[in-house]
Order: structure tokens, then sequence, then C-alpha cells
């Protein structure tokens, strides 16, 4: 990690210190770009923020979400349907980044939509829309080089993930390429909000918080406020997704809704 | 698969004796008694009057694993033994009817119940070599034992130090006894190896304890060297282990307690003894097309006297080579070699038997010329420095030796040895009369451990690029490890058989090194499918993936993009996959599944009314255009598919996954794992498009009456690449007891490797089937392309080969300007399923729909080794729309009686295109050979085929 700090990891480090200060985890909440339409989206990015989300993660809609539940299967189809596409994604990026500059904003998609972009422009395109880092659901870092490669050059922050079934000495390794904070996956399987969280989660995070050079923010099933009350202590940041788009409801607009959700998980992750 | 064992006794301690000391003990008292007053004079004497001992040896030294079938009473582990009701005499025969090759006979009378006299009653009823297993400790039992008649003598090397084990050995030796020198720990085979004896057993039961470890035999495997015959035994409930055992390099299996079990009729035994026989057969002619050519040339060098010349003959050699360089130590005077050849030529039917080759070095060609005429040589070897000239003036084929100079370790000094070693070949390939080249390497027992490992490495990177046959150092010990590692065509041995002389003599052959250096050759890669077994003219990214899985001159193409989640089952699956690759074992099995259930191999089939057919419509005549079927729709489940899920679920049992998941597009992948997991007990989920349920329904049948669950995926198009992303999702969440039978040659590192090697059967099996009937393998080879399996299948033997064409037929759908899955003709580079490959996207990489009538094809990506082919020039991509592979299914059926599947109809619907010339490669040479694959049979798509009938004027 000796290249200079970006713009965006600048961010991105300093919502977690800010959180960590403060006593508390980072709470992460996820928007769907294009979901369920660009006006529909904004909204529940911004209520997403306003509600005491730390760093917002924008998902890209894709035809084949193969990391991915029925909840956010459904809301990429519904994105898609409705015109959703990179052009209006970096616009809702822009939006937000003008609304709310010092959040730090994480864009996630799977490989082949930023691949597209061969040359480096949708990487560039993103950090110049104002994104800090990049989630890459189908990317480890045995086949990253080139693609962090090209993230480093737009200046956007690449978090890699770890899973409970990545082997203990493979974690470190992982860890020592992510750049901004490390995406510690809580369960084995895909996204999806879950009743409870798997046992065994509060060992995997010890184990990923003991060697991992950035911080460590967990994701997949984390659904309700007793969740993050669990989680708060064992990580540095906690993400919410699939509950968020089931709290807009079957429309998919009722920000309101979300926004008392991410507010309650926020109140949760007081250390 | 477990024997049945004794009551656990406790270990032995230096206090209490063993079952085995008691014995040994108590056989020392019976000896001194019974010998008192015999005098070794004598007993010589009785020994030298007994009929002559039959060969024991000579049966074992055959291809496969024999039987050494035991009589005995009763047993300290088992009791009496019911089958000892049977009269020994009648048992005798009865295991001889069966098969079995040597008659083991328990000697010792208080333990065994046995006696001289049953080995009497043994040896007079049959012609078999007989065992004597008593418990040998005096040198005077010997002796007797062979005055009974005895051919064979066990010796326990736990019984003796081992300064006296090899006396006795020697001492047998020279009674005409053949010693079966037996152990059952480490430091047992290794004292049993140091007396030199030719047999070596180990005994998976421990006769201290008792007790019976099975897999014992095969752990200590690798301590007997390749140059002894080696038994296993006991353990034996099952004939697969035999198999198995065969598989790991066994010679025989002695088996006692499994075949005197039961109180059974003659016709039982007899029965039963011939399930172990055949266990350990290799397969026979035809049974395995691609095992024979993969099968190592021999070529016994330096035959100086008749008797040497015999063995060889007798042993099935395929050249021998008579030495004419003057001074060397096995240089022939013309009238000697005259008399030699005119030896081999009676022994063997014209136009059969061995090659005969005269060895030469820097003789005036003219000079050889007319000594290899007069003595009607076949083949002439130039062993020196001869020009590439030198070649014109001789009238036979002539192989020309290469020198392998002597090399130190480092990588880029291997590269370049390697080029000038070709470089240097090079003027000779251009001589029509060259028959190939020998390599000689650097006698790797004179450089040592590094040095060895340079030179198999110097071979290696020769032959890959080389027809070569492989010389210098090669022994029975090691001929067999040699080829594993050096994709050499053949092998050549002089010094390595000699008997042992007393340096005197000019090289009189052993007859069992002979023998068992032919044997070792010959089996060295009948189990070894996924090894080079000749040349592989091709970039090396086109043939194997690297550590990463990635594919291509630039090994741009694979890898493995998909979540974390799924990297430690991936990492698991490809440790499974390395090590499958190597063992011998698993491939013995898959192989007798694939014959006794699968039906392979299946027919290449010549299609002479298709292949007019095709001709008209190409519009040119296209004179003696010949056109070949593989007929996978004859394979069981009527589709290639079998051939990848029969092997994926046998590693899913060996990684001790009880269930497993599939994706199916047109339900014959489905099928087939549905099939193998009904077959193997395994759990089965298959996840099928709602879309493919629609139009497959018959397949869906078969996978419910095959106790497969179906579920349905309704997700983006509802098809093929929406299956694969539910199996993935499904196969992230429960990885740790699932396995995810992927069924195409597409998907994350290893599988479209692993898929590659367990579909490749399709193109070994047809050349060699082609080879045996045309004499050359095909201009052409075509296949259907959807995710590559059937493609990669047939393609990967032909890689190597440039003179083989590939040509890759996608589906057109509606044509290339509308809906199709033409993922090479139609798409571009991208990620799809965890590969990087072609795919069928739009400009933000959303991957588009794909469309074809036949729900097989029906799939937007392709597999990255395909892609790599395609990307290097050396694959051409064809396509047929919808309306043209119901036309190409139409037209087979009415020309052959074949009602192949929509999917493989595509390829042929491209035939007239490659016919006309009109393909990328351009036109073919005259009097084309033409290889399709047919992939599978058409039921599924009938009703396709009625709705299109429908739509048609007539």
């Amino acid at each position: 990690m000796t290249a200079e700090p970006t713009t965006g990891s600048r961010r991105i480090d300093g919502a977690f210190g800010a959180a960590s200060d403060a006593g508390r985890a980072a709470l992460i909440p996820y928007v769907l770009a294009g979901y369920p339409d660009a006006a529909g989206a904004l909204a529940a990015a911004l209520a997403a923020i306003d509600g005491g989300g730390n760093v917002l993660e924008i998902g890209l809609p894709y035809s084949d979400p193969l990391a991915d539940g029925p909840t956010l299967q459904r809301a990429s189809r519904v994105a898609l349907a409705n015109g959703a596409d990179l052009g209006s994604a970096l616009e809702l990026i822009s939006a937000v980044r003008a609304a709310r500059p010092a959040t730090p904003l994480v864009v996630m998609g799977y490989v082949n939509q930023f691949l597209r972009g061969r040359d480096g422009a949708s990487f560039e395109r993103m950090a110049g829309a104002g994104a800090d880092g990049l989630i890459i659901a189908d990317l480890t870092p045995d086949d990253g080089p080139e693609v962090e490669e090209v993230a480093l050059v737009a200046g956007l922050d690449l978090v890699y993930l770890v899973a409970p079934t990545t082997a203990p000495q493979r974690i470190g390794r992982i860890a020592a390429r992510s750049r901004g904070f490390l995406y510690a996956v809580s369960l084995v399987g895909v996204t999806g909000a879950r009743r409870s969280l798997p046992s065994g989660v509060a060992t995997f995070l010890h184990r990923v918080r003991a060697v991992s050079p950035v911080p460590v923010a967990v994701g997949f099933g984390v659904s309700r406020p007793a969740h993050v009350r669990r989680l708060a202590p064992l990580a540095d940041g906690i993400v919410v997704a699939s509950a968020l788009i089931d709290a807009l409801g079957p429309d998919g607009r009722d920000a309101d809704r979300m926004r008392t959700l991410v507010t309650e998980l926020a109140a949760a992750t007081e250390r | 698969m477990t024997a049945p064992t004794a009551p656990a006794r406790p270990r032995p301690s230096p206090r209490s004796p063993s079952v085995l000391d008691e014995i040994a003990a108590q056989r020392r008292l019976d000896i001194e008694r019974d010998l008192a007053g015999t005098s070794t004079v004598q007993l010589r004497r009785d020994a030298a009057a007994a009929p002559p001992p039959r060969d024991g040896v000579r049966p074992l030294l055959r291809p496969g694993l024999h039987l050494i079938a035991e009589i005995k009473r009763r047993s300290p582990s088992a009791g009496d033994l019911p089958g000892g009701s049977l009269d020994i005499a009648e048992r005798a025969r009865a295991y001889q009817a069966g098969g079995a090759s040597i008659i083991s006979v328990l000697v010792e009378p208080h333990r065994f119940g046995g006696s001289p006299a049953d080995l009497r009653s043994a040896r007079a009823a049959t012609s078999l070599p007989i065992l004597a297993k008593d418990f040998v400790v005096d040198g005077r039992q010997l002796p007797l034992l062979r005055a009974a008649g005895a051919d064979l003598v066990l010796l326990l090397a736990r019984l003796h130090p081992a300064r006296r084990l090899a006396p006795l050995v020697q001492q047998a030796l020279d009674l005409g006894l053949e010693p079966l020198v037996e152990a059952h720990d480490r430091r047992e085979t290794e004292a049993a190896v140091a007396t030199g004896a030719r047999l070596i057993g180990i005994n998976n039961r421990d006769l201290r304890t008792l007790r019976v470890d099975p897999g014992l035999a095969e752990r200590l495997r690798d301590l007997v060297p390749d140059d002894r015959l080696v038994v296993a035994e006991s353990g034996v409930t099952d004939p697969d282990l035999l198999r198995t055992w065969r598989a790991l390099g066994f010679d025989a299996a002695l088996v006692g307690e499994a075949l005197m079990r039961s109180e059974a009729s003659a016709e039982d035994i007899r029965a039963r003894t011939a399930a172990f026989v055949a266990a350990g057969r290799v397969p026979g002619p035809g049974q395995d097309p691609s095992g024979e050519a993969r099968e190592a040339s021999v070529k016994i060098c330096g035959i100086t006297e008749s008797a040497g010349l015999r063995r060889a003959l007798a042993a099935g050699v395929d050249a021998i080579g008579f030495n004419f360089v003057p001074g060397t130590r096995r240089a022939l005077a013309e009238a000697e070699a005259e008399a030699l050849i005119a030896d081999a030529r009676g022994a063997t039917h014209a136009g059969a038997g061995p090659r005969l080759v005269g060895i030469f070095a820097d003789r005036d060609p003219r000079e050889l010329a007319a000594i290899a005429t007069r003595l009607g040589l076949d083949e002439v070897q130039l062993h020196g420095n001869e020009p590439p000239e030198a070649l014109d003036a001789i009238p036979l084929p002539v192989r020309k030796v290469l020198q392998l100079p002597a090399q130190s370790g480092a990588q880029n000094g291997t590269e370049s040895t390697v080029q000038a070693v070709l470089d240097k070949a090079a003027p000779y390939r251009a001589r029509p009369n060259l028959a190939g080249f020998l390599l000689d390497t650097a006698d790797p027992r004179l450089t040592g451990g590094t040095g060895r490992r340079s030179a198999t490495d110097l071979a290696a990177g020769v032959a890959r690029s080389l027809p070569v046959i492989l010389a210098g150092g090669l022994t029975a010990a090691n001929v067999a490890e040699a080829l594993r590692e050096i994709p050499a065509l053949g092998v050549d041995v002089a010094s390595g058989v000699d008997a042992v002389t007393d340096g005197s003599g000019r090289g009189a052959k052993d007859p069992f090194l002979v023998a068992l250096f032919i044997k070792r050759a010959r089996a060295a890669r009948l189990d070894l499918p996924a090894l080079a077994a000749r040349p592989e003219v091709a970039d090396p990214g086109l043939l194997e993936p690297d550590e990463r899985g990635r594919w291509g001159r630039e090994r741009r193409f694979g890898g493995r993009f998909v979540p974390e989640t799924l990297m430690a089952a991936l990492g698991e699956l490809d440790d499974a996959w390395r090590a499958i690759r190597l063992d011998t074992a698993f491939w013995a099995e898959l192989r007798e599944r694939s014959q006794r259930y699968v039906g392979r191999p299946t027919p290449l089939y010549r299609a002479d009314r298709l292949a007019a057919a095709v001709a008209e419509a190409s519009g040119t005549p296209a004179p003696g255009l010949r056109l070949y079927l593989k007929r996978e729709d004859l394979a069981h489940t009527g589709a290639h598919k079998i051939n990848n899920a029969l092997g994926q679920a046998l590693i899913a049992k060996r990684l001790g996954k009880p269930r497993v998941v599939a994706e199916t597009g047109a339900g014959q992948h489905g099928v087939a794992t549905a099939t193998a997991c009904a077959l193997l007990d395994l759990e089965c989920v298959v996840y099928m498009g709602a879309e493919d349920i629609e139009r497959q329904r018959p397949n869906v049948q078969r996978m419910h009456a095959l106790g497969a669950q179906v579920h349905p995926v309704t997700s983006g198009g509802a098809t093929l690449k929406d299956a694969v992303n539910e199996a993935l999702r499904d196969w992230e969440t429960t990885v740790a007891t699932t396995h995810y039978v992927l069924g195409s040659a597409v998907g994350p590192h290893p599988f479209p490797a692993l898929v590659r090697d367990l579909q490749r059967v399709i193109g070994d099996e047809a050349a060699a089937q082609m080879m045996a009937v045309e004499g050359r393998l095909p201009d052409a080879a075509v296949a259907c392309l959807g995710g590559g399996s059937n493609g990669i299948g047939l393609f990967a033997r032909f890689i190597g080969e440039p003179a083989v064409r590939l040509v890759g037929v996608e589906a057109g759908g509606e044509g290339l300007a509308g809906r199709h899955a033409a993922a090479l003709a139609g798409g571009s580079e991208g990620v799809l399923h965890g590969a990087r490959s072609y795919l069928l996207q739009d400009a933000e990489g959303q991957v588009t729909e794909a469309h074809s009538i036949s729900a097989g094809l029906d799939y937007p990506g392709i597999g990255p080794q395909l892609a790599a082919l395609f990307e290097a020039g050396r694959m051409e991509v064809l396509s047929a729309t919808d309306q043209q592979a119901v036309a190409g299914l139409r037209l087979v059926a009415r020309t052959e009686g074949i009602l192949p599947a929509l999917e493989p109809a595509h390829a042929v619907a491209a035939l007239p295109t490659l016919v006309r010339g009109d393909a990328p490669g351009g036109p073919l040479p005259s009097e084309p050979l033409i290889l399709l694959g047919l992939s599978g049979r058409g039921d599924k798509d009938l009703a396709a085929l009625a709705d299109a009938h429908e739509t048609d004027d007539g």
C-alpha cells in the first residue's frame, strides 16, 4: 500500500476512522443504480445517506448476477428493463457526489461490466463522476492483477472479498491486496436478507480482522438491528443490501420506509 | 471391501510369540523329526527325480494381472474353510478351467491342514505351475517340496535375516524352484528386493496379528522396482480390487479365502475364478482403440544369438536390431546375421512378425545398402554422422539417430538445446524414406540425480515436437516412467535386457528381462489417457492451461472469475483433477464402466449416402469424399454427455460429496448426470431453464424417472445460461457437501480442462479407428459448438496435428444478423460463468440472450480452450441457421437412417460449405477424408422437426 492515497482512499479511510472514533461500526447501505428507475434510485441513495449511512454502496444492475439471491436478481431485472445503463449509473454517482460531498461512494458489480471499458474508460468515468472505490463480486486476486492496475491508475480503491470458505492463510494474502477496506462475506451463499446470522460469524470475523491491514466490513444477509448490534463489535463496517431493497417495497419507491430502517440499523452500530 | 479379520489380538511383544512365530517354531520341530535320518544327498536325489518344474514365471510376464488361486482346508484367521470339503483335484481343475495361472497349495499341516500329498494331487490334476505354501524355516524343506512336485515356493522375509534370505533364494533356484519372496512392511519389502528375487509378494495380511490391511499392497508397490514381478496377496473379496491392482502395476494376485469361503460346486468355483481372472485382464483388441494407439512400440537391439532372438519374438517385440558397427561389442558378421534373420523370418508368418533393422554407423551408404538388400532387412538405422543425402542412396526406410547432448539444468539452456536437436533433425525430415528418429539420451545411470532430470526434460522437449523412439539406459525398471514423462512413440533397449554375463560374452539376452521390459513398456500408458503419447505440434497455450487456468498463446482466456466463496471448492477440485490425471486406478475404473455400461468404444461409421448428398449439395463433384460419423449417439443415454457426467460423478465420490448439482440445456447433460448419480448412489439436483423444460419434455421425464430433482429456472431468459447461474448459486451455498457437475467445457478452472480430459476419448478413439480403416488421420474434424464439450472432445487429439483442420459449427439461429447463439462469429471477448472467453454481449457487458432452435447450443458463450483455438486461427468457425439444422437432421435421417440431434445437425448442415472450399481454411485436398462428431441422437427433437415440417412447402 505504498501508492499515494487518492481522494477516494481518503474519503473511505475518513469514514471508517470517524466511525471508529465515535465508537461505532460504519454503516454501509446499498442501493441499486436504476432501481426502480433513475429518479427512484437517487431518492433511495440520498435517503440511505441521510438515514445514517457512512459509506454508500451503489450496485450496477447486471444480466447474470451469480452472487446474488432473488431480491437483487429481481431488482436488477427491473432496473435493466427500465433502461438502466452505465451512463445513468454515472449520472447517479455524480448527483450523489454533488449532493453529499463527504460520503464515500463504492460501486459494486461484476467483472464483465467493467471489462467492457477495457481501456479503463469505465473506471475513469466512475472516478470522474465521484466514485471512490469498487467491489467486483466475481473477481479474486488470482485473476485480479490487470484490473488492480487499471483501478489504481483511475484512482479507485479495489475492494476484495473473503468468505468463510477462504483458507486461513489465504485471508491474509487477499487482505494485503485489498484497498479501502476488506469485504468479509458473512455466510456461505448468495446475497439476500436472512432471519439470523450464521453461527461461526464471530470466529470468522475475528480471524479476518487479525490479519487485515485495512478495515473489515461484513455483509450478506444482514437485515435487522439485532444483527447489526451483534456484528458492531466484531467489524469495522456493516453492509446492508437486500434488506434495504426489500424495504423500498414492491414498487421500489418507498424511500421513507427504507430510510427509517437505515436509521434503526445505524442506531445499532454503537459498540 | 473389508476382508474378514481375526478377533483383535494383542500386539506381539518380545515375550508373547505371534502366530507366525508359533507356526515357524512348530515347523522347525516337524522338519527335524521328519528328516531325521535323511541325508541331504538323498533329498537332492529325490528332488532331481521329480518331474521337471513348470515355468511359473512365464504366465505372469503376459500382459495384465494374473490369478494365483489358493487351496487350503483351514487357516488361523478363518478356522475351517467350508470349501475344504471339495476334493482337491476337482478344485484345482476348476481353478484351471476358470483361467487361473498358478495354483497355490498350503503344505503346513497343523494350522492349515495341508500336506505334500495335496501338492501332488493339485499338480496331477492340472497342467498349471504349483506354488508350495509352506513356512520354510529350514533349507532342507526346499528339496522336499521340489520332490513333491512344487514349481514355486514361498519364502517369508519375516522369517529370515537378510544374510540368510539371499542364499535361500539361490538355493531354491538351483533346485529349479522359483521363489516368491513375501513381505508385509517396508523393511521386509526392501529385504525381499535386495535378494534379487524375480517374484516379490506383498501380503496385506500381517501374519503376526492376522489383521488384514487391504490398502497395504498399494502403498508398498512403489518400493518394488519394475524389473521384478509383483504379487499382491490377501484382502480380496471383490474382483474390482484386482482391476485396481492391475492398474497399479501388480502382475498377479493371490486369492485364497474368497475362493474357499463357501461350500460351492466345482462349476461355481470355476465361475468365481473366472470373474477374478477377468478383472485382471487388459482390454482385448478393439476394446480400447485409443489405449492401443497410445501403446509404445518396443525394439530390442543388439541380438547376437538365436536364443535371444526367439525370446524377443516370443515376447511379441515390434522390431529387432542387428548391429553392424565394427568394433562394438555386439557387432555381427554378415553370415551370422543371415542365419539369425532366416531364423526370424522362418519363425513368423509372412508380413507378420517384427521389423528387422540393421544398425550402421558412418558406413558408405552404397555398401550399407548392398548389405541391407542382401540380408532382406526392413529398415536401416544410421547411428553416426551421416549427412541427410546419405538417405538417398539407401532403398529402404531409414531411422536417423539423434544424440541428446549433456545439459546442465537451466531452463533457457533446455529450450535452446532442444531447439538445437530439432534443427539438426530438420534436413532429414525432407527425405522421403525417413522412417523416423531414434533419440539416444545420455545414459541416466551415468549422470546423477539432476543429470537424470535434465536428460528427461530434454528428451521430453524433443519428443514433443518430433516423432522419436527413445533409447539409452532403458531397463524394465525405468521404461514405464520414461514413457510417461516423454511422449516418445516407442523404446529401444539393448544392454538393459542383457543377461548378467561373465564379461566375455557378447550380450546374450535375459529372457525374463526381455519379456518384462516389453510388458512394462506396453502397459506404461494404458491407463493414462490424459498424458501425451506422441508429439503435438502446437503452441502450449492451445493444449494445456497454465497454473492459473489460462489458455491461449498469450494466456488470455480462462481463469477463475468467481465469487471468493467458490475458490476453496475450485482449489479442491483442481487438486483432485491433477491427481486424477496420473491415477491409473481411476482411469481403469472409468474405462471399465465406459465399456460395460456406456457401450464404448462407439462406432466410427462411414456414411457414403450422406457423403454423396453433401457433395451434391455443395455443387461440386467432390470425388472420393469419405465422410465418417463418430457415433456418440450410440452411447448410453444417447449423447456424449455421459462421458463427462460419469467421470465427474466418480470424482464427486472421490471427494466424499454425497450430492451433485448440474445445469442442463437440452436435458442431455441432466439425464447423463442423473444416470451417473443413480448408478453411483449420489443425490442429484438439476437446474433447467423453464423455457427448455417446455421444449425438451422427454428428457425432463427421464430425469425424474432416474431419481433426480429438476428445478425450473425462471430468471433471465430461462434457458441454459440462467440454469448455470442458478447451479453456481446453489454450489456457492452447499459447497461443503456438493460437487457441481458442470456439463460443458466452460466455467472456472479446472472445469474446461477436466471436461476436456473426460471428453477427449471421442477424438482419441475416432483417430485410432480411422487409422485402422483408412491408414491416416482425417483432413478435417467437424463438430457443432455450444459450450464446446463435444467440440473439444473431438478436436483435442488433433490440435497437435497441423494437417488436420478443426472446423467448429455454431448455432446461427435466425441468422447472424438476427438472434443467434454464435459466440465466436457474432460475439466478443469478455467473462461469462467464471472464464474469460467469447460471448454475446452488448456494449456495456450485459450478456445477450442467445437463441437457437437447439436447446443444447442455446448458450451465449464458448469454452476458453476453444476461444484460444479460434483466436490463434487453429480452428475455423462456420455457422448454420435453425432452418439449415432442421434440413441437416432430415438429410441424415433420409440418407443413413440415423436421427441425429439438432445440435450435431448444425455440423452436418455446414458440410457443403466445407466441401465446396468456402470455409475459412479454403479448399480441402482431393479425395478428402472428413470426420464429423455426431454428438447425440434426435429423439428429443422430433417435435421440433414436426413443427418445422408444418411450415415447409413439402
